[in-house]
Formats: structure tokens, sequence, C-alpha cells
């Protein structure tokens, strides 16, 4: 069985271009499959145009979920980066 | 350090690649090389082998090999013409994308900052085909 994680994140600004690439980012360092999901909408979190595509925005609570071996470590990153680069806005 | 995978813009606009490549280096983290090359070098719109070249060389430094993208007609026939004249076989790998110029170059360069491999960036841009907007 794969190990799987998850945590719940509320935005604390919106999800715009630049937080969505250092998002992007942050979870293509892991082998996990990892998905963000807000308002009934999926994305996958390694694809910054999905990412962006969310238009996730300020108060939204956005759920990250990865199933994969480094799963709680992806989703330690990700939400990490959903908690501070959002702050920025922009 | 490990080879990063170049973009090129190439544009009929000089504007509208260096703006491209600003956003696209922005969403990256400015930890990727973009290199613009749009119009003339007298500043009208067109494209220049000369500039795509040198772009290419440019982008070629990271060595993990470049991935170029084009935004209209001209551009594609420029790129593909040094190409087929063997003028970038010194350069290592360079792939030409058939991708959206805006959302590929995004997804390129995130990719890339990312240390994606040639292959992988190839495929985002081309990709970004498929992504919405809405």
């Amino acid at each position: 069985m794969p190990e799987s994680s998850e945590a719940t994140v509320t935005l604390t600004g919106d999800l715009h271009a630049r937080p969505a690439g250092a998002l992007t980012m942050a979870a293509a360092k892991f082998s996990a499959e990892v998905v963000l999901s807000v308002g009934g909408r999926e994305a996958n979190a390694k694809s910054v145009l999905a990412v962006m595509q969310l238009g996730a925005s300020r108060g939204q609570p956005v759920t990250v979920r990865a199933v994969g071996a480094d799963a709680a470590e992806a989703v330690a990153a990700v939400t990490e980066i959903l908690t501070a680069a959002t702050k920025v806005g922009d | 350090m490990a080879a990063s995978v170049g973009i090129v813009l190439v544009s009929h606009s000089a504007a509208l690649a260096a703006g491209t490549a600003e956003l696209a280096g922005q969403v990256g983290g400015g930890a990727v090389l973009i290199v613009p090359a749009g119009g003339t070098f007298d500043g009208r719109l067109g494209t220049s082998a000369d500039k795509v070249l040198s772009a290419i060389q440019s982008a070629a430094a990271g060595g993990g090999g470049v991935v170029v993208l084009p935004d209209l007609g001209s551009s594609v026939l420029t790129v593909r013409s040094l190409l087929a004249n063997g003028e970038l076989t010194s350069l290592g790998p360079v792939e030409l994308a058939d991708a959206p110029f805006v959302e590929g170059a995004v997804a390129a360069a995130v990719m890339a900052a990312g240390g994606g491999s040639l292959k992988d960036v190839l495929d985002a841009a081309r990709e970004a085909r498929h992504a919405g907007k809405l």
C-alpha cells in the first residue's frame, strides 16, 4: 500500500502566478502524486497551469493530498508554500 | 550543480518576447535561464535568424539543452531553418516546442527551474495546450 497524507490550509492570500510557480516547484521535488482541491475542483500540484486554473483565493480552504512513498514530506512542503507564499498576494 | 535547461522565446515582437520572458522568469522564481529573441535588429516586427541563434547559444550555457518556443508563422520557420542548416549541432540538444507562447513559457520555466530534464521541460510546454484558464 502506498502511503498517503492530507492537510488543509486556509489561504491568507490569492494563489496567483508566482505562488503557483513556487508551489509547483516544491511539489515536483517529490515522487508522490500531489493533488490540490478547492471548492470542488482539483489540480495536479506539479502543473503550474493547473494550479493557476484553480483560481484559489484568500479565505478558501485548500486541501493537499499526496500518495506515494514521500507523501507526508510532499504535503508538508506544499502546505508550507501555501501558507507562506500566499501572504505576498500577487 | 546539475545541468539546467535553457528556454528561448522567439517572437515577431521584441516587447512580446521580453515581456513573456520576464513573466515566465518571475513565476519560475528567477531560477531559470530564459532568453528572448524578438523582432529584427533594427527594431521592426519580424524574426531574425541571427538573434535567434545568439539566444540559443546563450540558453545552451546551462548544459541541459534548449527548448525554443516560437510565437507564430515565420518564428517557426526561422528556428526550423537553423535546425536544418546544422548551425545548432555544436550547442547540444535543441528542441522546438509546439506550444502556446505565454502558457508554454510559464509551464516550461517552472519545470526548468525545478530541475526538470529537457524532455520534462518540452512536455510541460506542449501540455500547456490542454490547460484552461477558467
